[in-house]
């Protein structure tokens, strides 16, 4: 209790103290809330572009993908044939491998009852031609499960005109990357061609136009149903390239992914893998806010060293006054310290509120984006977490730089003071 | 009865070469005393006064208070005892600027925390009183003349009713008739309430009218 009453003593002195300079204290409180708007509003703005640029490139790549390579035969025939002799066969070509995989239907099936699955698809993709008059454009097609697909990526937000709907009730039918349709000329009720590697010719006719912000898609994909791929490539309903998949914890996916491939003898790509660049482009943005907010804090807690260091030289006659009649070393430690605690925990919660205020208006500038139709305004995340970190951060680099001086208050030997 | 009881001491200062300010000191001071330390300029008397009010720990020998020794003490137990027992008055009239005269002369006794706030604010008033400056109370301390400063000083040093009242040369910065009323009134206090009151001083009129004196000459007792 004695404690307590001290400490509140304190404080009055110290409150005393501020008043007296009050425009120091205020520069110096200024100081640190900037530090932690200018902290807050970065994380928020740096944070919020960064989820958007991964919502962007996510939605377009599954958590998990099982698909086949063609890959150069581990071992020739020779080898296999006569193995303990030396067989030199130079200039192997690649194993001509199917690029179906084994069973892939049972095995979608079987998937799609694991718990950690949230959504899975089958699918083909194969390299066409796309063909209208004299003009040829190399890219590729995916056939899918419309209902599968869009629960992996949500292709129906990405529709700028027509449906999806017909892929499956019309034959024939396609829906194309929007740069894509652009090259081509062509729009939603348009016919045009396609042509397979084997050189099989089949007409289409564009159902719809798909955008995903991401121009290596938009410029050379469609879609078209399972169905119609397999049978421009005339193979059987089992054959399929690719599957994808979709999990409750994406964090699972690595893991997971070693499991398939080792269960399915397929190759097998996760979404960190496949997104490795943007995940380090992240943490480099990450590191400058901090650098920053850091720097900041650095410069708004000298600030507090320093003006308590002055008062400190000012108050010196005080400081011995105050332990002549009774005020010990940690009572006079606490005048100070209290002053810097109040600076710090001020200064952090003006912080606070103005980053806030700072990130919420930013958050309504209307922002016309080309990669995500359903953004209107720039992306800013709102997140306790930083607000946390913020307030820790600025209470802590105060605390640190009011505990240097205040420990030097409580040394003041009071007598060579009061001799005079 | 021995309010202090001193044996023995020996005080050195290191810088800027090693000597003693202090050479073997032993004798006491009854409660209820006036006493006088006198002495020529640098014989020490400054240094014996600060080792009494506790605040100056590096001493070799004995000082004992009101039963208690101070030697090998902690920072917070002599502060405390200060609060407690301590009243200091010195040369120059130290009051806290930046705060009331009010305000000056209740702190000892927030600090002490034995009233409420309201019965430390109505005791100082009344201390402001006895001492002639109680229409000053609201003012900023740093606003008085120095005569005036020095009894709201002295108001301070009683508030706690301390068992001693110490002053370094407490009248030597005021003119003869403010020294006067000074004198006059730590006379009162020990004779009134019984407290004690240990003074440096070059005054020998001063001096002269005290229970005891104790003359330093180089750091010892003469006579
Ligand atoms: N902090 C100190 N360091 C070194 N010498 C000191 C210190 N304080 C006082 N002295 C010396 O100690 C002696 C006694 O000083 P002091 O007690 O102030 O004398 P007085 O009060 O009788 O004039 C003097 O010679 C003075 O110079
Ligand atoms: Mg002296």
């Amino acid at each position: 209790m004695k404690i307590f009453t001290n400490i509140k003593l304190a404080a009055t002195i110290a409150f005393t103290h501020m008043r007296a300079r009050l425009k120091q204290t205020v520069i110096a409180t200024a100081g640190v809330a900037f530090g932690i708007t200018v902290f807050i509003f970065m994380v928020s703005f740096i944070q919020g572009s960064n989820d958007f640029v991964q919502a962007v490139a996510f939605e377009q790549s599954p958590h998990l993908r099982l698909y086949n390579e063609i890959q150069t035969a581990s071992s020739s025939i020779m080898d296999r044939a006569d193995p303990g002799a030396v067989n030199v066969v130079s200039h192997v070509k690649p194993k001509d491998i199917l690029l179906s995989l084994k069973d892939g239907p049972q095995i979608v099936q079987a998937l799609q009852q694991d718990p950690r699955v949230a959504a899975i698809s089958g699918a083909v993709s194969t390299q066409v031609f796309y063909r209208l008059g004299s003009s040829t454009i190399n890219g590729s097609i995916n056939g899918i499960r419309f209902e599968q697909e869009n629960a992996l990526f949500n292709l129906q937000a990405k529709l700028v005109d027509g449906s999806f709907k017909e892929l499956s009730t019309l034959p024939n039918s396609i829906v194309l990357g929007v740069g894509l349709a652009r090259r081509l000329n062509v729009k939603t009720g348009d016919r045009m061609e396609v042509t397979t590697e084997k050189g099989n010719n089949f007409s289409v006719k564009v159902v719809g136009i798909f955008k995903t912000g991401l121009t290596d898609i938009d410029k050379q994909q469609s879609y078209a149903s399972l169905n119609t791929v397999q049978r421009f490539l005339e193979v059987p309903v089992s054959y399929i390239t690719d599957i994808k998949i979709k999990l409750h914890d994406m964090e699972l996916a690595p893991a997971m992914s070693r499991e398939l491939q080792a269960k399915y003898g397929f190759h097998g790509s996760d979404w960190k893998q496949d997104n490795a660049a943007l995940l380090e482009g992240d943490a480099l943005r990450k590191m400058i806010v901090y650098g920053v907010a850091v720097t900041i804090l650095l410069v708004a807690g000298f600030g507090i060293f320093n003006i308590l260091t002055m008062m400190i030289y000012e108050k010196m006659k005080d400081i011995a006054i105050l332990k002549a009649m009774g005020f010990s070393d940690s009572d006079i430690r606490w005048i100070f310290l209290v002053q810097a605690l109040f600076i710090g925990l001020t200064g952090a919660l003006l912080g606070l509120v103005f980053g806030f205020l700072a990130a919420y208006g930013i958050s309504k500038m209307p922002y016309k984006s080309d990669v995500m139709i359903t953004l209107d305004h720039l992306p800013v995340s709102f997140s306790a977490m930083y607000y946390v970190t913020g307030f820790t951060f600025g209470i802590l680099t105060t605390t640190l730089a009011g505990y240097l001086p205040s420990r030097k208050a409580a040394q003041v030997d009071p007598i060579t003071i009061l001799r005079g | 009865m021995n309010l202090i009881e001193v044996r023995n001491i020996n005080k050195y200062f290191d810088q800027p070469t090693r000597m003693q300010v202090l050479a073997d000191l032993s004798f006491d001071i009854e409660k209820g005393h006036f006493v006088s330390i006198t002495g020529k300029s640098g014989s020490g008397k400054s240094t014996l006064l600060y080792l009494l009010s506790t605040m100056d720990t590096a001493f070799e020998g004995s000082i004992r208070i009101n039963g208690e020794e101070m030697q090998g003490k902690r920072n917070r137990w002599l502060a405390d005892f200060r609060n407690h027992h301590i009243g200091f008055v010195f040369q120059f009239h130290y009051l806290l600027p930046e705060f009331s005269v009010l305000r000056n002369v209740m702190l000892p006794a927030l600090k002490l925390g034995r009233y409420t706030p309201d019965e430390i604010e109505y005791r100082a008033i009344d201390l402001l009183q006895l001492l002639g400056v109680g229409d000053q109370a609201p003012k900023r301390a740093s606003l008085l003349s120095g005569g005036q400063q020095q009894r709201v000083a002295i108001a301070r040093a009683l508030i706690n009713d301390p068992l001693i009242i110490m002053g370094d040369e407490p009248t030597g910065n005021l003119d003869s008739q403010n020294a006067a009323i000074v004198f006059d009134l730590f006379r009162k206090l020990s004779s009134e309430r019984g407290q004690t009151i240990l003074t440096v001083t070059h005054d020998d009129d001063f001096a002269r009218r005290s229970d005891k004196v104790i003359h330093l000459v180089d750091g010892r007792i003469a006579g």
